[in-house]
C-alpha cells in the first residue's frame, strides 16, 4: 500500500481552527492546499511523529492564498 | 461497494489483516450529510462513531463561560474519526459536529457491534484500541499547536 500522510494543518495569522486530513501526497513548501472551500499556501512542513506502518504524521503551517 | 481499500487508509485500522478489514467493513453503514447538517450534538448520548470518506466537518464545542459564541476547534477531512470518544467512554457527545461540504460522506460504525468484534478478535481489538488512542493523541497535539 502507498503511504498515507496524516497532516495537521495550522493557519498562521488568522482565526482558523486548522484541519486534519489524510492525503495521498505529502504537502510541500509553496504548494497550495484546499481546506473546505478556501485555498492556502504551505509555509512549512515538519514530521510530527514517527511513521507507523504505512502512515506518516506531518504538521504543516499555512497562510491564506489570497494574502500573497 | 468494497470498503476495504478505503478502510486501509484510515489510521484506526492500521495493521489489520484483509480478513479483519472485511469484518469491519461488514459493520459499516453509509451516511450522507449536507452543508449545515448536524452529525452529532454536544451533550447528547451517542452509540456510533464515524469515518469521514469524503468532504469536511467542523468540530464545535460549546462556548466557554464569557466567550461570545462557540467556535470550531478543528476541521476534519478524509480518513478522520468522529464520535470515537463516546465509543470508548460511553459518555455524552463532547462537541457538536457539522458538515461543511457538499456532500459529506461518512461510514457509521455502531458501538455494540464494534465492541463485540473487538472482544471476539483480540488482535483486531488490541490494534484498533491502540490506534484510537494514537488518533486521540494526534488530535490533542493538533489542538496544542493551534492554541485552541
Amino acid at each position: 500500500m502507498a503511504p498515507v500522510y496524516k497532516v495537521s494543518y495550522v493557519v498562521a495569522g488568522e482565526e482558523h481552527p486548522g484541519a486534519i486530513l489524510n492525503a495521498d501526497q505529502p504537502p510541500r513548501v509553496g504548494d497550495q492546499v484546499t481546506l473546505g472551500n478556501r485555498r492556502f499556501v504551505v509555509l512549512e512542513v515538519v514530521d510530527l511523529l514517527p511513521a507507523r506502518g504505512e502512515f506518516r504524521f506531518l504538521h504543516a503551517t499555512l497562510r491564506p492564498a489570497t494574502s500573497s | 461497494m468494497d470498503l476495504v481499500p478505503l478502510l486501509q487508509k484510515v489510521e484506526l485500522f492500521e495493521g489489520l489483516t484483509p480478513e479483519e478489514l472485511q469484518a469491519v467493513a461488514g459493520l459499516c453503514a453509509e451516511r450522507v450529510f449536507h452543508i449545515g447538517d448536524t452529525i452529532t450534538r454536544q451533550g447528547e448520548p451517542g452509540d456510533e462513531m464515524y469515518v469521514i470518506c469524503e468532504g469536511w466537518v467542523e468540530v464545535v464545542p460549546s462556548a466557554p463561560p464569557g466567550a461570545a459564541s462557540p467556535r470550531a476547534v478543528v476541521n476534519l477531512g478524509r480518513g478522520q474519526l468522529i464520535g470515537e470518544m463516546t465509543l470508548v467512554d460511553y459518555g455524552p457527545r463532547s462537541a457538536s459536529v457539522r458538515a461543511i461540504s457538499e456532500p459529506t460522506l461518512l461510514q457509521a460504525i455502531q458501538r455494540e457491534r464494534f465492541t463485540q468484534l473487538c472482544e471476539q478478535d483480540f488482535h483486531l481489538g488490541y490494534l484498533v484500541m491502540r490506534n484510537m488512542a494514537a488518533d486521540l493523541s494526534f488530535k490533542l497535539r493538533h489542538r496544542n499547536l493551534t492554541g485552541r
